[in-house]
């Protein structure tokens, strides 16, 4: 994980804020975007609408929390309010960590793929996923920690952790050595 | 956990964090005007929402205009006034919404099940804000059939367009009822989530 410092320095205004959580997590918040919507030009859209909700929510930042996990929070809301709005378009019905880990192994005749293949992989999967299990793996994949994760999305340390020990399960059967290797 | 699904979680990681971005920046000037442009987004597309109730009210509001029969008359105001207050609840609880400015001090779970809860009782409430309304509408205009028109052709033609609009209410109403039901399930599940520990 790295090292970014997440506390703004004292009298930050609200534009300063929003241009320091863009230039750290700018690209964070693009590979969030892409988890939640695979319509690019609609990915555009969403992506705009994260940054603007960004902005206007740092009007109200008050401090209590970093301002990685408030970027966090205000992101996956919003993304979790167009995956409710795409909700009766959607033709395939989401599903949650439990029923991942029950679908089988990735061929291993798909070994040859490249990255590309495993990173769209990765993204099928991802974007099948409920919205709440989805902040987890995401935010997993970005190297938070449990004790971060459970501070953005809400679930106690245990469910953190047991979420974490399934989205492991799922891509060690998914992502294995002898499957794809990224 | 084994340690053999280590390594694979920790690729997946690098995978995921290598993948190559379009590193989209925006100074706050150019968000300045893209938030007025979301707003004005926000405004058209709750106007497409609202627009069959006011394509519906137009209508009514001609034929209030060009109808001398009082009773038809009082018809159409209902409806009109009844189209009003849907598109004014439409307003109020509608699902395009532009963002609370605070949300993010308030978790995913918090957000989500907010979120869910607002629209599951606007959903299950739909028979008290956009059925009930127009209910006073119809019935006036069924008395005013049956009086304006000879006995019993003003009686069938008003059994008859009740008749269709009594089954596209319950097919709203139902269809309403479903989608609150699933929304209940949503909460639940993230209750249950909640709640585990």
């Amino acid at each position: 994980m790295s090292t970014i410092q997440t506390i703004p320095a004292a009298g930050s205004t609200q534009d300063e804020l929003y241009q320091d959580a863009a230039r750290k997590f700018g690209a964070a918040l693009e590979r969030l975007a892409r988890a939640y919507e695979a319509d690019p030009e609609i990915r555009r859209d969403l992506l705009q609408d994260i940054h603007v909700a960004l902005w206007r929510s740092f009007a109200g930042f008050d401090g209590r929390c970093s301002t990685r996990t408030w970027m966090y929070r205000v992101a996956h809301n919003v993304a979790a309010s167009h995956v409710l709005l795409q909700r009766r378009t959607r033709s395939q019905a989401l599903v949650g960590l439990e029923e991942l880990e029950n679908l089988p192994d990735a061929a291993s005749g798909q070994s040859a793929a490249d990255r590309s293949q495993a990173l769209d992989r990765l993204l099928g999967l991802i974007q099948r996923m409920k919205p709440l299990d989805r902040h987890v793996i995401l935010s997993y994949l970005e190297g938070l920690d449990a004790a971060e994760i459970g501070e953005i999305t809400g679930l106690s340390p245990g469910n953190v952790a047991t979420k974490i020990h399934r989205i492991k399960s799922v891509l060690a059967r998914q992502f294995s050595a002898r499957g794809t290797q990224p | 956990m084994t340690d053999q699904k280590q390594p694979d979680s920790k690729q997946a990681q690098q995978l995921w964090q290598s993948q190559p971005v379009e590193d989209i920046k925006m100074s706050a000037d150019v968000i300045r005007r893209r938030a007025g442009k979301f707003e004005h987004r926000i405004f058209w597309r709750n106007i497409r929402e609202y627009a069959s109730s006011l394509v519906a009210a137009i209508l009514f509001a001609y034929f209030f205009a060009t109808t001398h029969v009082v009773l038809f008359r009082v018809a159409y105001a209902l409806f009109i006034a009844g189209l009003g207050w849907v598109v004014l609840q439409l307003h109020r609880q509608g699902s395009a919404k532009s963002v609370p400015a605070a949300m993010g001090a308030l978790t995913c779970l918090q957000f989500f099940r907010a979120e869910l809860e607002r629209q599951r009782d606007v959903v299950s409430n739909v028979w008290s804000w956009y059925l009930a309304p127009l209910v006073p509408g119809f019935v006036v205009l069924t008395a005013a059939s049956v009086i304006a028109r000879p006995y019993p052709a003003g009686l069938v033609a008003a059994a008859f367009l009740d008749a269709v609009v009594a089954v596209i209410f319950l097919l709203v109403w139902k269809m309403n009822r479903r989608a609150a039901r699933c929304l209940q399930r949503m909460i639940d599940e993230l209750s249950a989530a909640e709640n585990s520990r």
